[in-house]
């Protein structure tokens, strides 16, 4: 049990004592995740609320394929990434395999579905009705769409919530996209596989708090600006 | 302001409809009654354009029903409100005002105008959320107004509202929208809410449209049993013209003979329609003006709304309207005799 205490507090005197390796690590999680977020966010939820409103052809074998998305082996997300950018792969002529923009890349196809389908569900929620009482009193549109996602906005931070939470915990897809290459892709999770690996599981330990204390740290500010508006309504 | 022609419309369920030829004119309050899935929100759904209707079928305000694209500018001179008022999550002045801001027009006092015109002032920042079926009615219609459009569609607007309310908001409506010239057509399947708003009346079930015409015409004209039945005549009776005197017809129905004013001829086949207000009930025979006298035994009194209908057996059955207080009055009762009269011009013929 003593290592595991010895962990504990090897993690916090590396945070407190300001360890610039860790830091860096720290800093690369976040980039990547928040980034791959954002860029799932502007994908997703707009595209969740078209399939849910929009009328159209093999509508549910649609949702169906996002519904499976949700689901998406990261490992196999990280390995069609790699394909995909390595360099005799279609993409491999942007250079960004073993780059943080290839683990953006992998985490996007991760997270997009996630997001895309919670908003899917969150829109199908609401009465179509009030889509079309928009269009009705003048939207177009994109206008309509705003007014119903302002509506849904608990639903739609709740799916963003469940999109950061698939991503900045995997493991799988930044280890092949990134390599897992000391300051340039290292991040929590593939720093703290290397620390198991190696048997040093203080430091494995102490990485793997730190990746769930802010994991916490921001879901928590994610739910608290949730609940927030939970009240004001 | 609206002409429809050739609508051939199918939902997905099946369901079709079939309207040849429908015009409303500008200014008009062009009420749409009939029965639930007769098709009335479907129609309002295609003048919305939010169904889409065959090019060159529907024409607003003197423009094609556009492409896709083109709608937006084409909604943006009507206001579409459902039976349910969808309100955003917003306060009372900023519901109202979204019209505007659709439009990028900024609020030069129409929200104000609106929230007084209405009479919900008081309510300007309270959260929409806070608000009684009634109050959030009242913002609705004001927020359909803001913009002042040229068209008004409604779809049941009332039908969630008690008596009250919706006699005072129907008034309001009403006043409203003759001041500002603005065509409404409403779709309803409440008579006494057409008849009150209504300047023309059309008649519509199963995807068809039955007739057209002022609602004194729907009500006391019907072309068609289904039409008479809807609109509440309840006298429904098959008979035989047997003689014609002017345009006084003598209809055989069941061995008694009864008088219509009527175009019909002699020897025609007809159904004889009598609103049941239009019969007048006595305890003694009276010497009026009156064609078609019968003495008859009472055999059922039943409520209805405000009044109670007698069906009385005169050798056939004669329904008749009375108010409460003429029933205890006359202390009729089932199996009471009396004498049931009705004009020559009250009863309608249908040819057969």
């Amino acid at each position: 049990m003593g290592f595991i205490f010895d962990g504990l507090l090897k993690g916090f005197f590396l945070l407190v004592n300001g360890d610039a390796e860790v830091y860096s690590i720290v800093r690369l999680s976040l980039f990547v995740s928040v980034f791959a977020t954002a860029v799932s966010v502007t994908i997703g939820v707009p595209l969740g609320s078209l399939v849910a409103i929009k009328k159209f052809p093999f509508k549910k074998i649609v949702i169906s394929l996002v519904n499976t998305g949700m689901g998406l082996p990261p490992v196999v997300v990280g390995l069609a990434a790699m394909l995909l950018l390595s360099r005799n792969g279609p993409l491999g002529f942007l250079g960004w395999l073993y780059t943080p923009t290839g683990m953006v890349l992998a985490q996007v196809i991760i997270a997009t579905p996630v997001i895309t389908g919670l908003s899917l569900s969150a829109m199908q929620s609401l009465d179509r009705r009030f889509y079309l009482q928009m269009l009705t009193l003048g939207a177009g549109q994109w206008q309509a769409l705003w007014v119903c996602l302002k509506e849904l906005k608990l639903s739609i931070l709740a799916a963003v919530i469940a999109g950061f939470g698939s991503i900045i915990s995997e493991v799988g897809a930044v280890m092949i996209v990134g390599g897992n290459i000391r300051h340039q892709t290292r991040v929590l999770t593939t720093a703290t596989v290397l620390e198991t690996q190696m048997g040093n599981f203080d430091g494995a330990i102490a990485l793997g708090l730190i990746l769930l204390g802010l994991t916490f740290l921001i879901n928590m500010a994610l739910t608290f600006i949730q609940q927030q508006k939970a009240r004001a309504e | 302001m609206i002409k429809l022609k050739d609508l051939n419309f199918r939902l997905p369920s099946g369901f079709a409809l079939d309207i040849a030829s429908l015009d409303v004119g500008e200014g008009e309050i062009f009420a749409i009654i009939g029965p639930n899935g007769a098709g009335k929100t479907t129609l309002l759904n295609i003048l919305a354009l939010l169904e889409e209707a065959k090019p060159g079928a529907l024409e607003i305000a003197g423009r094609n029903a556009l492409p896709p694209s083109g709608r937006t500018g084409l909604r943006r001179s009507m206001s579409y409100l459902f039976s349910r008022p969808y309100l955003v999550n917003d306060t009372v002045r900023n519901n109202i005002a979204l019209p505007l801001k659709f439009r990028g027009e900024r609020d030069s006092g129409q929200v104000a105008e609106m929230l007084e015109v209405f009479k919900i002032t008081y309510l300007r920042d309270r959260s929409a959320t806070q608000l009684s079926q009634g109050e959030r009615h009242r913002v609705s219609l004001a927020r359909a107004f803001v913009t002042r459009p040229r068209l008004v569609l409604l779809d049941e607007p009332f039908s969630s509202l008690d008596a009250r309310v919706k006699e005072t908001i129907i008034c309001d409506l009403g006043r409203i929208t003759r001041a500002a010239k603005t065509t409404v057509v409403l779709v309803t399947q409440d008579q006494e809410e057409a008849l009150a708003l209504a300047d023309v009346l059309a008649v519509i079930k199963d995807g068809r449209l039955l007739q057209r015409g002022s609602p004194q015409e729907l009500f006391s004209r019907p072309v068609s049993k289904e039409v008479a039945d809807f609109v509440g005549v309840e006298t429904l009776l098959g008979g035989e013209i047997t003689a014609k005197s002017g345009n006084l017809c003598s209809v055989r129905v069941d061995g008694n003979m009864l008088e219509a004013v009527s175009g019909c001829a002699a020897g025609d086949s007809v159904l004889l329609c009598v609103r049941p207000e239009a019969v007048s009930v006595s305890r003694t025979a009276q010497a009026d003006s009156m064609r078609n006298h019968f003495r008859g035994r009472i055999t059922s009194v039943e409520p209805w709304r405000l009044e109670h209908r007698l069906s009385i057996d005169c050798g056939f059955n004669l329904i008749a309207a009375v108010t409460k207080r003429s029933l205890d009055d006359l202390g009729l009762k089932p199996g009471d005799e009396v004498f049931a009269s009705f004009k020559a011009t009250a009863a309608h013929l249908i040819k057969r």
